[in-house]
């Protein structure tokens, strides 16, 4: 079944909160700076995996939760049932803001927004990890390279602690709520986290599509005419061979 | 008596063991599915198991997105939620094996020995192609069974429960509706002298068509199966409503997919999508399939099964979307059409290994495309047309080495 409930969300609670030092000396903020994510984009062809890594440093709390809003343009698309099977399987956590047409090409479609609730990743467990499927459309043909490039911006970073409650000093910060994980849908507060200085050099992630070529158009309608007619003349030739026989 | 028992079991061993390996194969698809990371188990599957759900919720299964079926296959795979996840891929090959049951019926028809029936029947029924698709969950063997059941019933003059059958699968997939013209002219011709036909002038010709049309069993025929085809797309209109004719005709009739293909008109449609020459292209695409139907009709209608089998053919291959899976549709009928080919096992086994090679060609570069990126589409394009030559060559081997049946001889059995 489809668990990836659509959501009408929510940026509902977005506040500015003042900047204070908690008294929680752990999380004055230094950790922080040993934050990285990095982002990258697997496979090749029309069918990828983008995966996105959060590298959290060794003082960061224990229960640390993270939520990635990642936009994907119009040019590719996440397949809600696959997501389901997959968080059956894997325990991949994704929530769609909308529904996909799985089949259109791009020029028809629109952007999607996804939250994604990267899990500890077993080969390193203070890493925070998400692999999703992506699958790329179909493009409008051109008469350029014969490739489309798909860039993906970087998603917003928020965190949490279990006890849902905002937990680090940063200033400014921008609290959301938002779905604890992708099975409990309950609420949550998140605080998003800036790391400017960690994407600059991964801003451009992106991915080539092939597409048609344009140029071609007048020799394939020619070509494809002509083959299928002489195929349609031969065969009517030997049906009529065989009746007059 | 011994003899009897012999070709008994011979029959029956073939079908149990053909059954028992598809079932097998039904349960390594569960272990796959369980422990590996490529499942077994085809997506349609999901999609069938998915609209079934929904039914059972009282919802509409085409809330389930990409499921253009009758809702009549998701009300039948409802035991998938209820009963065991596996019932849907059980029927299936059991249609399987009832096509090829109906298929060995209408070989004994013929006269065939039971052995030598036996031995078309095991070119489906030790098919890995058939084996495969019914048991990964594809629904295409219950659309075979009903078409062979259609072909079984008229060569048995049950023409009721032909066409009831008839409506059924038109009802499930559309592609058996070009069957009705040669449905009608076998019907129509079945009690009319046929001597010197060809002498007569065109006019008296389309006025004895015409007249034909009253003929008594043509219209039994066709207000049966109009009225199954009717009755079920009223009662599904009336629960699912215009969604329901949407996706289950409209969206099979003005299917544009823009997406690699077999269909030798995918890249000219691909960039012609946006194009003002789009409908126009479309319309030219559609004559050549609809001249060979007519032409194959005219020409072979009094060999349904022949008929039946070179619609489906030129069908597929001419069609401005074909995948795989349509295959199956006239590969089922093969069996039928195999007996009366005048072709030497090294000829039939050459075009059988030009057939694959045809499709290898384009697999290829369409792999190419889709898994590693790289810009095959023109490479694709020439496969295509290079595999509808392929097509054009078999059918042309096949319609000139048949030997069409006595029909002087068959009037007298009957």
């Amino acid at each position: 079944m489809v668990t990836n409930v659509l959501l009408c969300t929510v940026f509902l609670v977005v506040k500015i909160c003042g900047a204070t030092e908690t008294e929680e000396g752990d999380l004055s903020g230094k950790w922080l700076e040993s934050f990285k994510m990095t982002r990258a984009v697997w496979k090749m062809g029309f069918h990828r995996e983008l995966v996105t890594t959060v590298e959290c440093g060794p003082h960061s709390p224990e229960e640390l939760h993270a939520l990635l809003v990642q936009n994907l343009p119009r040019g590719v698309y996440v397949d809600p049932y696959q997501l389901a099977s997959l968080q059956q399987d894997a325990g991949l956590q994704v929530l769609l803001d909308s529904e996909v047409d799985l089949e259109a090409p791009a020029y028809v479609s629109n952007g999607l927004s996804m939250f994604v609730y990267p899990t500890r990743d077993p080969g390193h467990p203070r890493n925070l990890q998400a692999v999703v499927p992506i699958h790329g459309r179909y493009h409008r043909p051109s008469s350029g390279p014969g490739w489309e490039r798909i860039e993906i911006e970087p998603p917003r970073l928020f965190l949490r602690a279990n006890d849902c409650v905002p937990l680090l000093p940063v200033a400014p910060r921008v609290l959301m709520d938002a779905p604890c994980s992708g099975q409990n849908l309950s609420m949550c507060k998140w605080m998003e986290i800036q790391l400017t200085q960690v994407l600059q050099d991964q801003r451009h992630i992106s991915l080539d599509l092939p597409v048609g070529d344009q140029s071609l158009v007048v020799l394939v309608c020619a070509g494809t005419m002509l083959v299928t007619l002489l195929c349609c003349v031969l065969i009517a030739n030997a049906i009529w061979r065989h009746v007059s026989l | 008596m011994d003899w009897m028992m012999a070709k008994l079991l011979r029959k029956w061993s073939l079908f149990t063991f053909a059954f028992f390996i598809r079932v097998v194969l039904i349960v390594f698809g569960v272990y796959q599915d369980k422990t590996m990371v490529v499942k077994y188990t085809d997506i349609d599957y999901h999609v069938f198991t998915d609209a079934s759900h929904f039914i059972t919720e009282g919802a509409s299964p085409y809330h389930r997105a990409t499921y253009r079926y009758t809702p009549l296959l998701a009300w039948l795979l409802t035991p998938n939620i209820y009963l065991t996840s596996v019932f849907g891929k059980l029927l299936f090959v059991t249609c399987d094996i009832v096509s090829s049951y109906l298929t060995y019926g209408i070989l004994r028809g013929r006269g065939m020995s039971c052995q030598a029936a036996c031995g078309y029947c095991s070119l489906w029924l030790l098919n890995p192609l058939s084996m495969g698709v019914s048991s990964r969950g594809n629904a295409e063997s219950l659309l075979a069974a009903l078409v062979l059941g259609t072909l079984s019933c008229v060569e048995r003059r049950r023409l009721a429960a032909a066409a009831f059958l008839y409506g059924l699968s038109v009802h499930m997939k559309i592609y058996p509706v070009t069957y009705a013209l040669p449905l009608a002219l076998s019907l129509q011709t079945r009690g009319q002298a046929k001597a010197g036909e060809t002498t007569i002038p065109m006019g008296r010709r389309v006025a004895r068509f015409l007249l034909g049309l009253l003929n008594r069993d043509l219209l039994q025929f066709f207000t049966i199966a109009g009225g199954v085809f009717s009755l079920l797309t009223l009662l599904f209109y009336h629960m699912y409503g215009w969604e329901f004719l949407q996706e289950t005709y409209l969206y099979h009739l003005m299917r544009r997919d823009i997406r690699h293909n077999f269909s030798p008109y995918f890249y000219m449609l691909y960039l012609t999508a946006e194009s003002r020459w789009s409908l126009a292209l479309g319309l030219a695409a559609f004559l050549p399939q609809l001249a060979l139907l007519l032409l194959a009709s005219l020409a072979f209608h009094s060999d349904l099964a022949l008929c039946c089998f070179l619609h489906t053919a030129i069908f597929v291959s001419f069609n401005k979307v074909c995948t795989s899976q349509y295959f199956l549709w006239y590969l089922c009928l093969l069996p039928l059409v195999l007996p009366r080919l005048m072709l030497s096992l090294k000829q039939g086994l050459g075009l059988l290994v030009l057939w694959f090679a045809g499709q290898g060609i384009w697999l290829a570069p369409a792999y190419y495309l889709e898994f590693e990126g790289q810009n095959t589409f023109v490479l694709i394009w020439l496969a295509g047309l290079l595999f509808l030559a392929i097509n054009t060559f078999i059918l042309i081997q096949i319609i000139s080495h048949y030997k069409q049946e006595d029909t002087q001889h068959r009037q007298k059995l009957d």
